[in-house]
Formats: C-alpha cells, sequence, structure tokens
C-alpha cells in the first residue's frame, strides 16, 4: 500500500493532518471528517496485549461521553478500533486554559474570568445533574474552541455516583485541586470534590497561578491550611473521622481579601464558599451558578470575544491525559516565587508523616522554577491503578 | 447515570416487536448466505477488533456436506441457553444484580449485529460478563474470571474489543433494579407505611428483583424502558405478596406531572412484559443436543481433532496459548 505517500484516510473518513501530541500511551493528530468537512482530533490509544484488555482509562471516556451531550462537554464523535489502535474522535479544540493563564501575553478582565468560569461550572453542573463526578478538575482538561467556548474534556477518571455507601478511591485529581477530603483519605465522597478543584480553577484564574501548590499531599494541605486557616471541629465535624487525619498544628487564617487584594466582593465571597472545609457544607455547582458574583456586574464577557493566547502552538489542547502529551505543554518560564509560598513551607512539621518526601524533592532543586504541575499521571499513577484495582471487588 | 431520557440505550437499543424480529431475521440470513458461499459461518476475531470472514475457497473443504443452517428459533434457543449462563456465571462470583444485568445487555445487544453461527455464544458471554465488571467498575481480571470457571480466560480478551465495538461502544446499561429501589421508596410515602408495613416492603423488593431476573432473560430489556421493566416486577411480586393496591399505585404514578401515559396504557405495556415472561421458552437439553451438533458444524468445530485440542486446553489451562495467536486467515476448521 502506498500509505506513506499521501495523507491516508482513517476507516474511509478522517483524512489525517499534523501530530498534535506524542505520548506514552500514543498519539493525538489532527484531522478532517471527510463525512462532515469539520476539523477534528483524534486520539489514537494502542490496544497491545495487555493483561487487562482495553485501556479502562479510555473505556471510562467513551462511557461518559457517550451519554454526556452538552455545549461545555467536549462532544466525542466516533469510537472505533483500527490497526492496533483504539481511536477516539473529538471536535477540535484549539487550546485549553491552562494556556490561557499562562500565557502572560493575555490580559485577563474580570468579565473574563467571569466568562471562563461561567463556562467551567455549567459543563460541571450539568456532569452532577447526570450524577457524573469529573474527578479530574484542572484548568489543562478544560479545553477551548475555535468559538472561545469552553468544554470540560478528559473523563478517564470520571464516576458515577448514586448509591451514597459506594467506595471510591481517594486518590483522584491532580494535588492542587484536590480538596481536603480527599488529602485526609476519605473513600466516601460526592460532587463537593469537583467543586474545591473549580474553585481552585477561579483562584488560578484571578491569580494567573496554580494557587496552592503543595509538593507533597502533606504539602498540599500545609498550602490549604496556610491560605484558609486549620479547620476547627466545629467547622468540620467529619474530619477527625477521616482515614488519614493527622492533626495539624493550628494556623490562624489570613483574611481571603490579603491573598486576592484586587477582586471584587461577589467573587471573594463566591470563593470562600467553594472552599469551604466540610464537604456537606460546601456550595454546590448549582447554587454557585445562582450566585450573585454572576448576576451583578460586570457581566461575563461573551466567549466569542474572550482573549486568546497568541502563540497557538504552544498551547494546543491536550484531549485527556492517556496520553501524556510531552510535545504539547507549553515550555515552563521562570517565575518569581510568590511571597506567600514561603510561609506555608516553613509551617511543614509533618514531614515524618510524610512518604512523599522523596518526589517533593524533583521540586525544590529547581528552587526559581514552579514546580511541575502534578498529575495522576506521573507519581501517583500507578498507585491509583492498583487502588482502582483493590477498591472495587 | 440518573438519566434514561438522554441516554443511548433510549435513543438507539430500544426497538418495536417487528423491528427486533427483522433484526434476528437479518443476522440469522447473514450467516446462512456466508454458509451457503462458504462453506462454513465462524467469523474469526483478533484482540483489536478486526474481523476476518470466511473466504469461498473454504468452501472445497466442506464441499462434500450440506451443512444446515440454524433457524431463528434456534438461534433463540442458543441465546436463551447461554443468557441463562450469564445468571449462572454471575451468581457464582456473587455478583450484584446491576452486572448481571449490563452483561446481559450486553449479549443481547451482540447478537442483533451477529448470527450466533458467527461467533460462539459461550465466547461472547465469557466477554460480556467481563466487559460487564469493567464498566461497573467492579473490575475483575479475565484471568479471574477464567480461572472461577475453568475457561481460557485470553479467548475474553480476543473477543473484547469485537463486543465493544458491536455494542457501538454505547457501554451505560439501564437495568431495572435501581428503577425498583425508587418505586419501592416511592411506595412507601404512596402508603405512608408504618413499620410493618415497611418491612412488606421490603420482602416485595426481594421477590421483584427475582422477577426482574426472569424479566431480563426475555426481549422484555429490548422492548421496553427499565423502568416499565420494574413496574412488570413489582406487579408480578405484588400478585402473589399482595402489599399494595397495584392499580391505585399505578394511578398514582400516572397522575404525575410529567407522565406520558394514561393508567390503562400502561398497565397494557405491563401485561405485554408479563406475558414475554409467561411465553419465555428455554431449550430442552434434547433441543440444545441438536442444535449444538448443528452449530458446530456451521462453525466447523466438528472435526474430531479440533474437539481434543480444545478439551486438552480446558484441562490444563496453560498459562499461553492463545488462540489470537494463530494466523487469522488460516482455514477456520483447522
Amino acid at each position: 500500500m502506498a500509505e506513506m505517500e499521501q495523507p491516508k484516510k482513517v476507516a474511509d473518513r478522517y483524512l489525517k493532518q499534523e501530530v498534535l501530541g506524542q505520548g506514552t500511551y500514543g498519539v493525538v493528530f489532527k484531522a478532517t471528517d471527510t463525512k462532515t468537512g469539520e476539523t477534528v482530533a483524534i486520539k489514537k490509544i494502542r490496544i497491545g496485549k495487555h493483561k487487562e484488555g482495553v485501556n479502562i482509562t479510555a473505556l471510562r471516556e467513551i462511557k461518559m461521553l457517550k451519554e454526556l451531550k452538552h455545549p461545555h462537554i467536549i462532544l466525542l464523535i466516533d469510537a472505533f478500533p483500527h490497526k492496533q489502535n483504539l481511536h477516539l474522535v473529538f471536535e477540535f479544540m484549539e487550546t485549553d486554559l491552562e494556556g490561557v493563564i499562562r500565557d502572560s501575553n493575555v490580559f485577563l478582565s474580570p468579565a473574563d474570568v467571569k466568562s471562563y468560569l461561567l463556562m467551567t461550572l455549567k459543563g460541571l453542573a450539568y456532569c452532577h445533574e447526570k450524577r457524573v463526578l469529573h474527578r479530574d478538575m484542572k484548568p489543562n482538561n478544560l479545553l477551548i474552541g475555535p468559538d472561545g467556548q469552553l468544554k470540560l474534556a478528559d473523563f478517564g477518571l470520571a464516576r458515577i455516583f448514586g448509591s451514597p455507601d459506594r467506595k471510591f478511591t481517594h486518590q483522584v485529581f491532580a494535588r492542587w485541586y484536590r480538596a481536603p477530603e480527599l488529602l485526609f483519605g476519605a473513600k466516601q465522597y460526592g460532587a463537593a470534590v469537583d467543586v474545591w478543584a473549580a474553585g481552585c480553577i477561579f483562584a488560578e484564574l484571578l491569580l494567573r497561578r496554580p494557587f496552592l501548590q503543595g509538593n507533597s499531599d502533606i504539602d498540599q494541605l500545609s498550602k490549604i491550611f496556610a491560605a484558609f486557616g486549620t479547620p476547627k471541629a466545629d467547622q468540620w465535624p467529619d474530619m477527625k473521622n477521616l482515614p488519614d487525619y493527622v492533626e495539624y498544628q493550628f494556623v490562624p487564617a489570613p483574611s481571603l481579601r490579603s491573598l486576592f487584594p484586587t477582586v471584587s466582593e461577589d467573587a471573594l465571597d463566591l470563593l470562600s464558599k467553594m472552599f469551604t472545609y466540610d464537604p456537606k457544607a460546601r456550595i454546590s455547582i448549582k447554587q454557585a451558578l445562582e450566585h450573585r458574583y454572576f448576576t451583578f456586574a460586570p457581566s461575563p464577557t461573551d466567549p466569542a470575544k474572550l482573549p486568546k493566547p497568541v502563540r497557538k502552538q504552544e498551547t494546543k489542547a491536550s484531549y485527556g491525559k492517556h496520553e501524556a502529551i510531552k510535545g504539547i505543554s507549553p515550555p515552563r518560564k521562570i517565575r518569581r516565587v510568590m511571597p506567600e509560598h514561603g510561609r506555608p513551607d516553613g509551617m511543614k512539621s509533618h514531614v515524618d508523616k510524610d512518604q512523599q518526601a522523596p518526589m517533593s524533592l524533583d521540586f525544590t532543586v529547581l528552587a526559581e522554577r514552579p514546580p511541575n504541575r502534578p498529575t495522576i499521571t506521573s507519581a501517583d499513577r500507578s498507585h491509583l491503578k492498583r487502588k482502582l484495582d483493590l477498591d472495587f471487588q | 447515570m440518573a438519566d434514561f431520557q438522554t441516554s443511548t440505550q433510549r435513543a438507539k437499543w430500544v426497538f418495536t416487536p417487528q423491528k427486533l424480529a427483522e433484526r434476528y431475521k437479518a443476522a440469522n440470513q447473514r450467516a446462512v448466505q456466508l454458509l451457503e458461499k462458504c462453506g462454513t459461518t465462524q467469523v474469526e476475531v483478533d484482540a483489536s477488533g478486526s474481523l476476518t470472514y470466511p473466504t469461498e475457497n473454504a468452501r472445497d473443504q466442506a464441499a462434500d456436506k450440506k451443512l444446515k443452517p440454524l433457524s431463528v428459533d434456534e438461534e433463540r434457543f442458543m441465546r436463551a441457553f447461554y443468557e441463562a449462563k450469564v445468571q449462572e456465571v454471575c451468581s457464582a462470583f456473587e455478583f450484584p444484580h446491576k452486572i448481571q444485568a449490563t452483561a446481559l445487555q450486553y449479549f443481547k445487544r451482540f447478537y442483533l449485529q451477529w448470527s450466533v453461527m458467527q461467533h460462539h455464544p459461550k465466547e461472547i458471554m465469557l466477554t460480556c460478563v467481563y466487559a460487564a465488571c469493567k464498566i461497573e467498575e467492579n473490575h475483575v481480571s479475565a484471568e479471574e474470571i477464567g480461572k472461577g470457571i475453568k475457561q481460557d480466560h485470553h479467548i475474553i480478551l480476543k473477543y473484547e474489543m469485537a463486543v465493544l465495538q458491536s455494542l457501538e461502544f454505547d457501554l451505560i446499561v439501564f437495568a431495572p433494579y435501581r428503577a425498583m429501589e425508587g418505586f419501592v421508596s416511592n411506595m412507601e410515602e404512596f402508603l405512608q407505611a408504618r413499620d410493618d408495613e415497611i418491612q412488606k416492603l421490603e420482602s416485595l423488593l426481594k421477590a421483584a428483583t427475582a422477577e426482574a431476573d426472569k424479566i431480563m432473560l426475555t426481549d422484555a430489556p429490548l422492548l421496553f424502558p427499565p423502568g416499565q421493566l420494574a413496574l412488570a416486577a413489582l406487579r408480578i411480586a405484588n400478585g402473589v405478596l399482595g402489599v399494595v393496591d397495584f392499580d391505585r399505585y399505578l394511578e398514582s404514578i400516572v397522575s404525575q406531572p410529567n407522565s406520558e401515559h394514561t393508567t390503562s396504557h400502561l398497565s397494557n405495556l405491563l401485561d405485554d412484559i408479563e406475558s414475554l415472561v409467561k411465553n419465555y421458552k428455554y431449550p430442552s437439553e434434547k433441543d440444545m443436543k441438536h442444535i449444538n451438533r448443528k452449530l458446530k458444524s456451521c462453525l466447523g468445530h466438528s472435526s474430531s481433532h479440533d474437539e481434543s485440542k480444545k478439551r486438552e486446553k480446558r484441562s490444563k489451562h496453560k498459562s499461553h496459548r492463545s488462540s489470537s495467536d494463530a494466523p487469522p486467515n488460516g482455514p477456520p476448521a483447522g
């Protein structure tokens, strides 16, 4: 076959174009759907002869996205096996929210921030209404289309929640977006974990850098407590019963205003409600959408008019982690260490409990650079898999 | 996922009786034509989901024999036999009803696209159980399933992709069990139940669960939405236990603002489901012997050589002797 000479059609339908990303599980490439004329992104996942058959992450993503159809959820157009690869065909997305947040040439007005958060929460509200937990909310998984519409992607960790006593693994979310109950090892949790992560994304939009950058699970809790104060029993009665609960030295909460000096009162109030410690008291996504932040001025920017990153190539949308794309991440810029980072670090009084200490070294060696964004693809991934297997037997 | 209304199941996998009959007929016809043209019906599968159909030269080897295809009714028996096996396997592993129901739905949907003459139902049955566990997040390794019931687990892994593809990757399936729980807790309110009545409702739920298991063996899951299956199961169980005035309960349901039915319409639908259960036929041993012999010859499994190889595999279950390693284009009769 003369496959090499001309662009080949995959499955007689998709005209292959350039590769968007390459990683451990396979490749993402751009293509034209000859049936509709539309540009698509195709994620290729090797089938291989695994002991456990078809990649479970890919299957989760397919089963969820087949049922979830919403303007703020990535559209799965097709799924099919072809030549030793499972192909997932998605609508083509230009960039992701991480690319927007990081691009120092992009100015985000309060109305822009509101628009991005609104779209994020709308997508999430739909998931929760369908009783789906996303469990991997982070800017990198919020893709942005050519029309400025933001869509939730990467449902490889998503779970249906229903029976209240069902136990889940707590090893979900990239660490910086992990809710305190998960960091304390909660196995029974609900939609509130996505709310916390959405709060982190909101904060990141406002600050233009990840808000709580812990370099280990223990350090993550220290960072959270440094920002909001160590929770007291009356604030979060169930805390002490969580499996991995350890007492932390009491730290008083600085005023939220001091962490977000320039934001509106409404934004600050919503933030504080999304960062409520007790998951039962934390605002729901539905309530958050009804918060006055969204009804009061300024009104959210029309998505089509939202600012976009200038250097397109650097910020291609990633279509989820199971390809662990290397070529797509923009090069990290050297950044100043923010003053409030010094503080929580000094409070790390539980180093002995910190089993992930060696990992944190990787980050701290490069003191001037922000730590690499932790993903579940990286260190905790194998752990997660083991957990998942054990959890449900 | 709580929403059947927007589900792929509602959009694609609930049929009219006529449509369902057509699908079974068409699947049977495709296999009949293969048999006529090629002398065998077996479609080979590999782990990446690619299919190899029998070719016409296979015909020469089988030309001396005049093979008879299975009829639509015989196919139905064959499926009924292996659907019962799905429940047996799931019970042996003590899987929840939900997994059993998902596996059955997968099995039923698979054989809308294929004839049992093209893919042996035993292999598909095992693969459906495995896939259902995986999708319902109750992960059990293929090896464990294989070991537990003394079957070669490589077969499961070999068929997984082909099964998923035949399901068109619509993997979330709605079963009547959850809906039944919902109706029963709704009945508590309806009856304003006291403690003793709550206990009766619990036994009603238990009895209805067993009835739902029976309903799942019929065509009903391909013909009715899960809510109606649940109501039918509850009505059958209530017919014996007499816990609630069922007609009045149905009235209370249809009087709700979003209801699409009248009481009599809903009642008729439940009658239809009940009659499917009443008319359910499970093949006798004699039926099975006959059909099985026919199936084997259609699949080209009748040679004694092939049989002994299989038996050997079953008794020793060697760790790696995957049939997926065999050249896909080899003569299917072996």
